[in-house]
């Protein structure tokens, strides 16, 4: 039999949650935009299937900013300790099936040559309740990059619109029957996921193409007119994980931190020597590209987009890589 | 003036002033004769492209085309064939985007003398950056839109301050605070500010590392107060970087704070008026009243 659960139900689990200390991350609204965020008191959580949150639920496992040590001078002798992994039981409430599909990319990554073990711990003891989605919007693509709107990677669990005010909940792991386990009744009626995108390219085909365009073919220099240089679209995107490490305070007290870096950025691959690898945007549009199509494909056998959207949406001059793609697909 | 402007007066359609104001026509209910006018500067614009391309006067026209969602985004036409991509319509004339801005990236530098769209804010940018030597009169076409701007109020051009106006200092640390929480520096407010155009921006030296590169608040109110402090008395209100913002965070708020500062304590001085007016900031003179500066 199908579970359900009402949308006031779903409210209170989120409060018996928060009031028990647990970190829950919703979408909120702000203005006439939509961002996933942990709440706090007085936020109220967005549970709305038509809703395309600006940026993705990745930074609830990598964060844009995270302490890896402290060091303090004390005499002659220099003090350096640990900044501990994140340890606290947290909840991603209301996550879009493509930014829960992008949970396992980032798994081989953090969890490949060197075990990161800052973003591990975020992941064992984050559940994730994805929540399907009502339509396509202009942006998406996933049935371009082998996902659909029924997947259910990365997901505990999942939340399936009947109605307006209930839900079908479907349980895929232990963390969530934990979660939802007393909290459902049975029903006869089950829930539902929206159309497709219909509008498609041939992700293997662009891959076969990307393996001889490394020397900037025009459709890299279209893209490098258009785009601004801005790190927007790496920043919104689920799969983007790229990363700088630099010291802030003082020679006498200071911190290592880790935070989020963006290939669209000129001084990204800026050496010390004043060279510049990726001197151009095209060569930098080419880089992202190649690295989600290419590079991580070759490594790890699945393509490194999850086709959310975030990217074409989150664009201020309506680049994204869709377009991109759909330039090197013709 | 000191530089090309073309206008479209000479067909007595005029967009912002007078009569025919999109304005007027909302309230008159005279939607399809405003189609009809909207439709005619379109062509209009196309034409006056395909002309400049053809004749080689630019090498590319920066105009509006529609995106995705059928929003204005920038084009980058070099071929005269080409100028069909143009558009114009009402979302357009609301757009934020400052044109005048895609003018300074390397990779649109290199498609030769740019003619560019613009509207009031973009000539006025234009002026600045002649103000600045970082532009000479004649280096860039530009394709007046707004011939006539509309000349708002001194109340008007900061109503929407009045809403930080009634809140304590208190409340207005703490509105600052919730709005850049949501600052992942990705800097899109930067790379869309036409007068953004330092070569190497402070966040990006690290020797010494002047600004956190965290997305921390403390790194985020570093950076965006250091913007809006670079801007004072140089931004011209387009209000780009409120629309560029992924985080929806209304920057314009402080930039257009500071524009008022100008305004009142410097005679009524407004960023790029005219090309001769001098910075109020970049601008040395021994009659200075300030003693520091001789």
């Amino acid at each position: 039999m199908p579970q359900i659960i009402t949308r006031q139900q779903l409210l209170a689990l989120i409060d018996s949650l928060l009031e028990a200390g647990t970190k829950v991350a919703t979408p909120v609204a702000r203005g006439e935009k939509a961002f996933f965020q942990y709440l706090e008191k007085g936020d109220a959580p967005l549970i709305d299937p038509a809703v395309f949150p600006v940026n993705s639920t990745k930074e609830f496992f990598f964060p844009r900013h995270e302490i890896l040590y402290t060091f303090e001078r004390q005499g002659t002798e220099v003090l350096v300790t640990d900044a501990r992994p994140f340890v606290a039981p947290q909840v991603v409430l209301g996550a879009r099936p493509c930014d829960a599909a992008a949970l396992p990319l980032m798994d081989r990554v953090f969890g490949w040559d060197f075990q990161d073990r800052f973003y591990q711990s975020r992941r064992e003891n984050t559940t994730v309740v994805s929540l399907a989605c009502a339509a396509p919007d202009a942006g998406c693509f996933c049935t371009s990059v082998d996902l659909s709107p029924e997947t259910q990677a990365g997901a505990d669990a999942e939340l399936l619109p009947i109605d307006d005010d209930t839900f079908e909940v479907r349980v895929f792991t232990e963390k969530g029957r934990i979660l939802f386990g007393g909290k459902t009744s049975e029903s006869d009626k089950t829930g539902r996921t929206g159309a497709a995108p219909d509008r498609k390219f041939d992700a293997a085909q662009i891959r076969e193409r990307l393996q001889t365009a490394f020397e900037t073919p025009a459709f890299f220099s279209e893209a490098a007119v258009r785009c601004l240089g801005c790190g927007a679209c790496t920043y919104v995107c689920p799969t983007c994980h790229c990363f700088d490490m630099v010291d802030e305070g003082s020679v006498d007290k200071g911190r290592k931190v880790k935070n989020w870096d963006s290939c669209q950025f000129a001084l990204f691959t800026h050496h010390a020597s004043g060279h510049n690898p990726r001197h151009d945007q095209g060569e930098r549009q080419r880089q992202r590209v190649l690295h989600k199509f290419s590079i991580y494909p070759e490594k790890f056998g699945v393509l490194l987009c999850t086709g959310c959207g975030n990217c074409v949406r989150g664009c201020v001059d309506g680049l994204g890589i869709r377009p991109v793609l759909e330039e090197i697909a013709k | 003036m000191p530089f090309e402007v073309y206008t479209f007066r000479s067909s007595g359609k005029r967009l912002f002033a007078g009569k025919n104001t999109p304005h007027f026509h909302a309230v008159y209910g005279i939607i399809a004769h405003k189609q009809t006018i909207m439709q005619d500067i379109q062509t209009e614009m196309r034409n006056r492209a395909k002309e400049l391309l053809e004749s080689k006067q630019a090498g590319l026209v920066v105009g509006f085309t529609l995106d995705e969602y059928g929003k204005p985004t920038p084009a980058f036409i070099t071929d005269p064939d080409d100028v069909g991509r143009l558009v114009w319509n009402d979302d357009c004339v609301r757009s934020r985007h400052n044109l005048v801005g895609c003018l300074k990236r390397d990779e649109v530098r290199k498609l030769g003398k740019p003619a560019v769209v613009v509207n009031a804010a973009g000539k006025r940018a234009f002026n600045v950056l002649i103000a600045e030597s970082q532009r000479e009169p004649g280096d860039v076409v530009l394709i007046d839109m707004e011939p006539e701007p509309r000349d708002a109020r001194f109340d008007e051009r900061y109503a929407k301050l009045a809403m930080l106006d009634t809140m304590s200092r208190e409340e207005r640390f703490a509105f600052w605070k919730k709005e850049f929480t949501r600052c992942f520096k990705c800097y899109a407010c930067r790379q869309v500010c036409p007068l953004c155009y330092c070569t190497q921006c402070i966040v990006d030296k690290n020797r010494p590392q002047r600004i956190d590169t965290s997305a921390t608040l403390k790194g985020n109110f570093a950076w965006n107060i250091t913007r809006a402090f670079h801007l004072a008395g140089r931004c011209v209100g387009c209000g780009a970087c409120s629309a560029a913002c992924p985080a929806g965070i209304d920057l314009d708020l402080l930039n257009l704070s500071l524009a008022r500062a100008g305004e009142t304590h410097f005679d009524g001085y407004r960023a790029g008026e005219n090309p001769d007016t001098l910075p109020i900031i970049g601008t040395f003179s021994v009659e200075d009243k300030e003693t520091f500066i001789r």
